[in-house]
């Protein structure tokens, strides 16, 4: 039995036909315990959605294996496994762009009352008005009259991002990957939409992915779980939020931490910068040898970094890092 | 406020109103706005989506679709004590302003170009456009921009858009609406939509031609962070009105309006420990059947019965710098002191 509520082993996915082929997500592995948060960072094209998509059992990895509950998804020749609908029903997904994620012609109460009709978690529309009412009242969309026959186009990107929670908790998942999930909000809403996912958490003791590029966001909402930073396909840093935020160890932490601007003037400017030396991310179609940051990182080696590609190592307890370097100080072999 | 210098004032805009007919009636998008614009300094205006950012940084330069009106109000951009009334300026006279006085980039990178034309074809088409600067002379400064703005001219030239990154589009951008010197740069969510590292770039670059050339800008962002970095004053919107504009630091530390204090308060920092944020309640107006008195007034824990009844009016507050459009100012400022105490900390390690 593993200790985790969903986990990813070795994950790999390619795209592409066979003359041209990218590898999208390299070798990713990493677990989340029932409760938890994992946050997913990185910048666009490294891989983050893939990951989160794969997690979800929307794409199929190209090898590796998503564990839910302890037991695989998919079968050895990649078929879907035995408990394949309750892994789907467990595990929900909410994406970026509440404009796109709703039918246009259906009203919220259609959005959310379908799902629950459609697995059978209510025996008939009375039932289904009953729980849609509930739900919306639990993503705070009330009073619920308002909402209950509107359309998503008469909502506000807020108000249909929180339709997508309320659908997502339409068939009771006990994981929620949120793609993006508060990027397209404004910012005075979205303080209040990261809070009522947080508190699922608590009321509903909901497992989160919670995938983003935004570091405030990550740290806002993962403070008490763990981030993931993702470089071009791979994990670099594994950590729990505050060591990563408060002292990150890989060197594209470092840089992305760095970069941050902060919406405090003094601290924006009194922030120590990591200057890289490149400003070029590697096209997937051409990798670079060794380690995949090695033509941006400061801390470059060579004869080390453009050779051997690091694998991601414990530090300590709570801590990996995919780094020759960041491993040599702490005295781990990479 | 008349007696300025207006040599160092490439930009006074004085209330101006803009209104869009729609089906269901007229939208008022901007409401009274007034404020100025100094050589070398960068103003922000910050506020949620649909608080009339993009409508008054358009209007600026008369850009508004068919739909808009400006019904009120005064646009002048000088250049040494030569006013120039942009509102009264005809068709054909708007297009040599444009860009030469006055440059704009809009929001989204890629779609600012023609996908199937080179860089080098959209540049002289713009040059062309301008008047009739020497093809020679034209491809002599295209070069000198790009290296400016950090990108490898010979490579980036001859490209399609499709070709460069996200990051690389903003620069060529940038670069293009610095090809006529203008005066005046408006710049609409600059950095929105490209990754820290590209970010971080663009940030850096952009306060760097600021200092180099000198340029007047005006930059639109609902993100507090890029306007902490870049600006020299903020200015809050709020359902078309400008209702706080000070000091950038004034702004962060003693913002002095309940919504600009809402938005601080709504915005994690990433250095520093875990802090407890709290969202604004309710959203923003609707500009067509908007509430009497201070806009803002249904979302404000500080309302009062007058905030109801009576619109306030932007006023000086500490100092002739910092105006805001509140009647409870005091009470807000209470609530600034954890803020203030930040700040005080900062100098402290300073001057040390």
């Amino acid at each position: 039995m593993s200790e985790y509520l969903i986990e990813a082993r070795h994950l790999v996915r390619m795209f592409g036909s066979r003359r041209q082929r990218v590898t999208a997500v390299d070798d990713v592995s990493f677990g989340i315990r029932e409760g938890e948060v994992v946050c997913l960072v990185g910048e666009s094209g490294c891989g983050k959605t893939t990951t989160g998509k794969m997690i979800t059992g929307l794409i199929k990895p190209t090898s590796g294996q998503v564990l839910y509950a302890g037991k695989p998804v998919w079968t050895a020749r990649g078929d879907k496994g035995e408990d394949f609908k309750t892994y789907r029903l467990g595990v929900q997904i909410i994406h970026q762009d509440p404009y796109a994620s709703l039918n246009p012609s259906h009203t919220i109460y259609q959005i959310l009352s379908t799902p629950l009709l459609h697995h059978k978690f209510v025996a008939n529309t009375y039932e289904a008005l009953n729980r849609v009412v509930e739900l919306l009242n639990i993503v705070g969309l009330s009073p619920v009259e308002d909402f209950l026959y509107k359309y998503p186009h008469q909502l506000s990107g807020g108000q249909r991002q929180r339709v997508s929670v309320a659908r997502a908790l339409t068939v009771n998942p006990r994981v929620i990957v949120a793609d993006e999930a508060v990027s397209m909000v404004d910012v005075s809403i979205r303080v209040g939409l990261l809070n009522m996912m947080a508190d699922l958490k608590h009321e509903l003791g909901v497992t989160y992915l919670f995938i983003t590029h935004d570091l405030a966001v990550a740290k806002f909402f993962a403070w008490e779980g763990h981030i993931a930073v993702m470089y071009v396909g791979s994990i670099v840093e594994f950590a729990s939020t505050p060591q990563l935020i408060n002292d990150p160890r890989h060197p594209y932490s470092k840089a992305l931490l760095a970069a941050v601007p902060e919406a405090d003037p003094e601290l924006t400017r009194s922030k120590q910068r990591v200057e890289l030396r490149s400003q070029d991310i590697p096209s997937l179609l051409a990798l670079p040898s060794g380690c995949r940051f090695h033509p941006r990182c400061p801390y470059f080696e060579p004869g080390l970094c453009d050779v051997q590609r690091p694998a991601l190592v414990p530090l300590d307890e709570h801590r990996y890092v995919a780094c020759h370097i960041a491993a040599r100080e702490a005295g781990v072999a990479s | 406020m008349t007696d300025i210098s207006r040599a160092n004032t490439p930009l006074t805009v004085e209330d101006l109103w803009v209104e869009y007919q729609i089906e269901r009636g007229v939208v008022k998008a901007v409401r009274g706005v007034s404020f100025e614009l100094a050589r070398g300094e960068s103003l922000a205006l910050i506020g949620e989506s649909g608080c009339g950012k993009t409508t008054l940084g358009v209007a600026l330069i008369r850009l508004l679709v068919q739909a808009a009106r400006i019904t009120r109000g005064e646009i002048t951009y000088w250049r040494g004590n030569q006013g120039l009334d942009v509102l009264s300026l005809k068709e054909k006279e708007l297009r040599r302003f444009r860009w030469r006085e006055c440059a704009m980039v809009f929001q989204s990178a890629l779609n600012a170009f023609n996908p199937v034309l080179r860089i080098w074809d959209q540049i002289l088409d713009t040059a062309k456009a301008h008047g009739n600067m020497p093809r020679q002379q034209v491809r002599e400064r295209a070069m000198q921009l790009l290296e400016y703005v950090q990108l490898d001219p010979e490579r980036v030239i001859d490209a399609y858009p499709h070709q460069l990154s996200g990051g690389m589009r903003q620069r060529v951008l940038l670069a293009m609406s610095l090809l006529l010197d203008p005066q005046v740069l408006i710049l609409d969510e600059p950095t929105t939509a490209l990754d820290i590292l590209t970010q971080r770039t663009i940030i850096d670059l952009l306060r760097r031609l600021k200092e180099q050339i000198g340029f007047a800008m005006l930059f639109i962002s609902h993100d507090l962070a890029t306007a902490a970095e870049l600006a020299d004053r903020v200015a809050t919107m709020y359902a078309g009105s400008i209702v706080e504009i000070g000091p950038v630091d004034d702004i962060f530390y003693r913002p002095a309006h309940p919504y600009t204090l809402g938005l601080i308060r709504a915005v994690p920092t990433v250095t520093g420990d875990f802090e407890a944020l709290v969202s604004i309640p309710g959203a923003p107006p609707d500009l067509v059947d908007p509430p009497p008195g201070c806009k803002f007034h249904p979302r404000c824990p500080y309302v009062t019965e007058r905030c109801r009844a009576e619109e306030p009016k932007l006023e000086a507050h500490y100092s002739e710098t910092h105006h805001v459009a509140c009647f409870n100012v005091r009470r807000v400022q209470e609530d600034t002191l954890d803020l203030q105490e930040r700040y005080a900390k900062y100098i402290r390690r300073k001057v040390q």
